[in-house]
């Protein structure tokens, strides 16, 4: 955001930009992408459980297909539910960025525009994760209630698509913080002439 | 002499492109708290479902921080950290080692209780999982400390260290 802008918040910011010293939306994301791709993993297991099941006696580790595709579809709720609070800390934490302006990241992308595609694949990202718990509930549910196999191959498949999506968003997301110094208290401080050593 | 056998580093001070770290520990943070989630709503509801649930996450976060270790060793001797950065990441790196032993074991103590087919989990074991969890988040929280407030591997910071600022 504008620094003249920021100024009307006044003492309430720290050097970081936001009133606490650790930004909230990237502790988020730990959750929503590991729900997300442990949901997807236990599906796949689930799938190919028929290969997969002389490795388990052998193991010794008791297992019941049902049990695998409830973890695909509870990690999955899981993961539905905390992302709208992890896009909605996304944009207010957004909305007190102040991204290092003369820099260019390793995509050759400018803070801004890194930022728009960062929203864009945040809200692009909850409509698709929330999509995908409706179908693997109707899955679940209805469709495939009496099936040994919950889960369709193209619902498998949407979810690798998914990772590829995430591992873009993630990028970017990572850049942000790490290339534009949003929220990095030490980056910021550098970019003011001080030294983060006093930190 | 070393130096000719390992890869060029990039602007974050690193042989590839981003950090790995934090990537690996998604599946050990999220795991780990979705675990003791269902753990807690499955002992009040008596759901034995949810119990099959939080036993594979916690098998699935074993197999993670191993790999979120070997990580983290990679990226904590390339960090340069300065200042009380150093304290932070000592103690990162302290409790990281300890957490691998920590949910390898809470995850044999389920192994075992999962094969008794209880209708409750044992007591001493909601307490550990807790207690776990606990560790999980302190840890947590060291890390980003070092991403940032410190921004081990941030460009400006990696900038700084080599230009001798810091």
């Amino acid at each position: 955001m504008n620094p003249d802008l920021m100024e009307q918040l006044g003492d309430q910011l720290g050097a970081n930009g936001l009133p606490y010293i650790i930004p909230i939306h990237p502790n988020l994301v730990h959750l929503t992408l590991g729900l997300f791709i442990a949901a997807i993993a236990f599906d796949i297991v689930g799938v190919l459980f028929p290969v997969e099941k002389a490795a388990f006696r052998y193991l010794a580790i008791p297992v019941t297909r049902s049990g695998l595709f409830d973890v695909g579809w509870y990690n999955l709720l899981a993961a539905t539910a905390i992302t709208f609070f992890t896009v909605a800390s996304g944009f207010y934490e957004m909305l007190l960025a102040v991204p290092l302006a003369d820099v260019k990241s390793a995509w050759g992308l400018q803070a801004l525009e890194t930022m728009i595609w960062h929203g864009l694949g945040g809200v692009l990202l909850l409509t698709l994760i929330t999509g995908m718990a409706v179908w693997r509930g109707f899955q679940r549910f209805r469709w495939r209630r009496d099936m040994a196999r919950q889960v369709q191959w193209s619902y498998v498949g949407a979810g690798l698509f998914i990772f590829l999506l995430m591992f873009l968003q993630g990028t970017l997301g990572a850049h942000l913080g790490s290339e534009f110094g949003i929220h990095v208290t030490a980056d910021q401080l550098i970019h003011l002439g001080e030294s983060p050593k006093q930190l | 002499m070393f130096n000719e056998l390992l890869p060029p580093l990039n602007e974050h001070n690193l042989p590839y492109p981003d950090t790995i770290h934090p990537i690996v520990v998604h599946f050990v943070i999220a795991m780990v708290l979705f675990a003791v989630f269902c753990d807690i709503i499955g002992y009040f509801t008596k759901n034995t479902r949810l119990y099959e649930v939080s036993w594979w996450n916690l098998t699935f976060a074993t197999v993670s921080i191993f790999i979120a270790v070997i990580f983290g060793q990679i990226e904590a001797g390339l960090a340069e950290p300065y200042g009380s950065a150093v304290a932070t990441l000592d103690w990162h790196t302290w409790l990281g080692w300890s957490l691998s032993a920590l949910v390898a074991g809470v995850t044999g103590w389920r192994y075992v209780i999962r094969t008794q087919n209880l209708p409750r989990l044992p007591k001493p074991y909601m307490v550990a999982s807790v207690a776990l969890l606990v560790l999980v988040l302190i840890q947590t929280y060291l890390g980003d400390m070092l991403v940032w407030v410190y921004g081990l591997h941030t460009t400006p910071v990696v900038e700084a260290a080599r230009g001798g600022v810091l």
